[in-house]
């Protein structure tokens, strides 16, 4: 497998796994304001916290407004997170990887892009914005479901599988922390009193919500989601179950001792961790700490399978 | 559709499907039938439907401009070209005694010109090809074989005959147009393909990566690349597309590096392997900086000295494009006798070659009505077409031809053939060209049928994708499971 093509298969995964998750947290967060009264202090703004994208906002927007920020996270072809520029990614390492993709994948990937493209002007409207957010994350679920139905399981599909679980305890990361941050101002305590919806809508922005309630048999507190989305060892959306699964992968590639043992050494770290001693509002410097571990993973993947020296190779010997 | 077939009047000019008094043809009854009996709404709808298919299936192809690269969707007319399955048994039959010639006179070229010292071909016309590289002296690719995929463009003329307008021979595209043709038509008017017996077209990729393979016989499982220039290249998801079908690694320049050893090597995860076969959709220039353009950065450094030393296959091999050339092209047929001593079986279109004192007495005579082309140019650039200029660019022309003869040819302004097209005005007579593409390694195997590429524009008859053309699906039909239907007959 070309290195230059392991490189887009997992760009693929992980931009396929952020345009299904975005558009599912933008529509989760959206449903949990309407649960909320209006007085809360909580705002359409914490999702432009969430994605650390506060600098890029201000400069392209005027106003904070429900509006604004919708077209900046959702339609916003110069954000790079948003929704629309996530499916153009995906799209664009789909068309340069179609000779190892199953056939349906361009085609899928094809309607996914026409229907957003068709529904850009419609976003502003609450109830179109959630059609079109919904059928985006149909779309990816469509598409990880023609991969992983037919695709061999060879070091492409390791990769996607790599892509697609960093790509993931990143988001998981990243939504746990802004929970936690919500909690820990001190303008929140009207937020305390709604912390059950909160962190029920949490699970639900992560498709836990159903496994959660069937496999810890107990009422959603901070503490027990937390521990279920960091170290549940079933659940595929565990920040726990991301690591072991990247490991896993890992061990079929050449070389794979250093991303390994990075991969490993993270899944140790949280582990270690008490999670019942640390109150639900002090949880996001280990976010914070995780997000930059994750980045760091990502770059030593890079370093190891896609920009390997090979001048350090030994001089290659003629197959038989 | 009844009324809108029955007005159809494709004038003087030859129609591919329609014959005198608004009769289809034998071979085309069915199909017409099958259109005529559909309503206005179904029939839009079949449009409509053919659109959306097409950009779902993100069949593109990009346009250079100004502005940047555009990605446009492929314009497909939902009307199939049909082509009788006795004649094209005649022209497949033509078009691989061409290209045989053709291949023989480029080993030729490389190794001897006895065909030169035999006065068939001047020396000067070969030595001023484009194509022609010095560092392929001495070279005999497997098989002798150097265009291993050539696209040759057929017009068919007023009198009904289908001639050879071109060879391309260097980087020829379309064949994945053709293929997704025949899936759109599939898709969209699924029925009509119980009506009739149309030829198979989608085991292209199957000959393509057998053919490939070929040439490198001695290895069991050969590693075959497919080198593309990258995305930004027109014809990149074609280049996609065949990688996907056939089983092809998908690289570019960057991918690859020639070892000490000089094999070819790509950049894998798994460190270095090896790469026996690389299909080209690079020109030959590009392809090695250290013998070609040293400002290619598309190219491999010493793939050139892999190739000579046979340690890697290149289709099509370095060189090759020195029979693409238009002054070549009028000595084609002398090849055939030369070469196969045969008659060709498929004729060119009569040329004036103006390095001929004579001929080039009469091509200035006759400007106004001919057609004149430079040597080496492609997609319809740089040519005059006489009937459809003004006096300005004559005389421009005039000059040009005076001033290097050796560079310019001359044909009679041919009457294309025409076939019914979707327009905004109804369905109307368009002119159209085929591409069949012809297959040579071991073997050669021609497409059944190719990529027919009409005018959409009222009375042009440039096809090119890039200049407004569009493209039909090609059915070769056997007119054996047509006997029943008479031409004459009517509803």
């Amino acid at each position: 497998m070309l290195s230059r093509v392991a490189e887009r298969v997992y760009w693929m995964a992980r931009y396929l796994e952020r345009t299904e998750n975005t558009a599912r947290l933008i529509n989760v967060y959206s449903s949990m304001l309407l649960d909320l009264p209006g007085r809360m202090e909580i705002n359409w703004y914490t999702l432009i916290r969430l994605f650390n994208a506060d600098h890029a906002f201000r400069e392209r927007y005027g106003r904070v407004t429900e509006e604004n920020i919708m077209r900046f996270l959702i339609a916003d072809r110069d954000n790079p997170a948003s929704v629309v520029s996530s499916l153009l990614n995906v799209r664009e390492n789909v068309r340069t990887s179609l000779d190892l993709l199953p056939d349906e994948i361009w085609q899928q990937v094809n309607q996914a892009h026409i229907q957003m493209n068709a529904a850009l002007d419609l976003i502003d409207k609450r109830h179109d914005r959630q059609n079109v957010l919904r059928a985006m994350q149909q779309a990816g679920q469509c598409i990880r479901g023609t991969l992983d139905s037919h695709m061999s399981r060879d070091n492409t599909f390791d990769f996607m599988q790599i892509g697609r679980h960093l790509e993931r305890a990143d988001m998981t990361s990243r939504i746990l922390e802004m929970a936690s941050m919500l909690l820990s101002e001190q303008r929140s305590d009207n937020m305390r009193k709604y912390e059950g919806i909160l962190w029920t809508n949490l699970l639900q922005a992560l498709s836990a919500r159903q496994m959660y309630v069937r496999h810890i048999h107990a009422r959603v507190d901070g503490a027990r989601v937390l521990n279920f989305l960091l170290t549940d060892k079933v659940f595929p959306g565990s920040i726990g179950y991301s690591l072991a699964a990247m490991a896993r992968r890992m061990q079929y590639l050449p070389d794979p001792e250093l991303p390994m043992t990075m991969a490993q050494r993270i899944f140790e770290h949280l582990g270690e961790q008490d999670l019942s001693t640390i109150p639900a509002n002090q949880v996001h410097p280990l976010m914070d700490y995780l997000q930059s571990e994750l980045g760091q993973l990502h770059g030593e993947i890079a370093k190891t399978w896609f920009y390997p020296d090979y001048d350090a190779h030994p001089a290659p010997q003629a197959q038989g | 559709m009844k009324q809108e077939w029955n007005v159809y009047n494709p004038g003087t000019f030859y129609d591919e499907l329609v014959a005198a008094q608004h009769q289809p043809r034998k071979a085309s009854y069915k199909l017409v039938d099958f259109l005529r009996n559909l309503t206005r709404n179904r029939f839009s709808q079949c449009v409509r439907e053919s659109e959306a298919v097409i950009r779902e299936m993100g069949i593109t192809f990009t346009v250079y401009s100004d502005a940047g690269n555009i990605d446009r969707a492929w314009p497909f007319d939902i009307i199939p070209r049909v082509i009788p399955g006795t004649e094209w048994d005649r022209t497949e039959t033509g078009l691989k005694q061409r290209i045989r010639a053709l291949n023989m006179f480029i080993q030729d070229v490389y190794n001897g010109g006895q065909a030169i010292k035999d006065g068939v071909i001047p020396e000067d016309v070969v030595m001023q090809s484009k194509g022609y590289r010095e560092a392929c002296v001495g070279i005999t690719p497997p098989h002798g074989v150097w265009a291993n995929i050539c696209g040759s463009d057929l017009v068919r003329h007023s009198d009904g005959v289908m001639y050879v307008l071109e060879d391309n021979l260097r980087v020829p595209s379309g064949v994945a147009y053709m293929l997704e043709n025949r899936n759109i038509t599939k898709r969209v008017i699924p029925e009509i393909f119980n009506l009739l017996p149309v030829r198979v077209v989608r085991d292209y990729p199957s000959h393509l990566y057998e053919m490939l393979a070929s040439l490198r016989p001695e290895l069991e499982q050969p590693t075959i690349a497919l080198l593309t220039p990258g995305i930004y290249n027109s014809a990149y998801f074609e280049h996609a597309f065949l990688a996907q079908q056939a089983g092809l690694v998908l690289l570019e320049g960057a991918d690859l590096v020639v070892g000490k050893d000089d094999y070819v090597y790509m950049k894998t995860i798994n460190g270095l392997e090896r790469v026996d076969v690389i299909y080209r959709r690079i020109d030959d220039e590009f392809i090695d900086p250290e013998v070609f353009r040293e400002d290619s950065i598309l190219g491999i450094p010493g793939i050139m000295r892999a190739w000579k030393k046979g340690k890697v296959a290149i289709a099509n091999a370095p060189g090759c494009g020195v029979a693409d050339d238009k002054v070549i092209y009028a000595y084609v047929p002398d090849m055939i006798r030369y070469y196969l001593g045969e008659e060709p079986s498929l004729p060119n279109v009569p040329t004036w070659v103006c390095r001929r004192p004579e001929d080039r007495e009469y091509v200035l005579d006759h400007l106004p009505e001919l057609v004149v082309k430079p040597a080496n140019e492609s997609g319809g650039y740089g040519m005059l077409v006489g009937p459809h200029s003004t006096a300005e660019k004559v005389e421009e022309f005039r000059k040009l031809i005076q001033e290097n003869p050796n560079n310019y040819i001359a044909q009679p302004t041919l009457s294309l053939s025409v076939t019914p097209t979707v327009t905004d005005k109804g369905i109307a007579p368009r002119h159209l060209d085929l591409r069949p593409f012809i297959l040579s390694g071991k073997d050669i195997y021609v497409t059944p049928g190719g990529l027919t590429r009409v005018a959409l524009v009222e009375g042009s008859l440039v096809v090119n994708s890039s200049q407004g053309g569009g493209s039909k699906d090609t059915w070769i039909v056997d007119e054996y499971g047509t006997e029943e239907y008479e031409e004459g007959e009517d509803e």
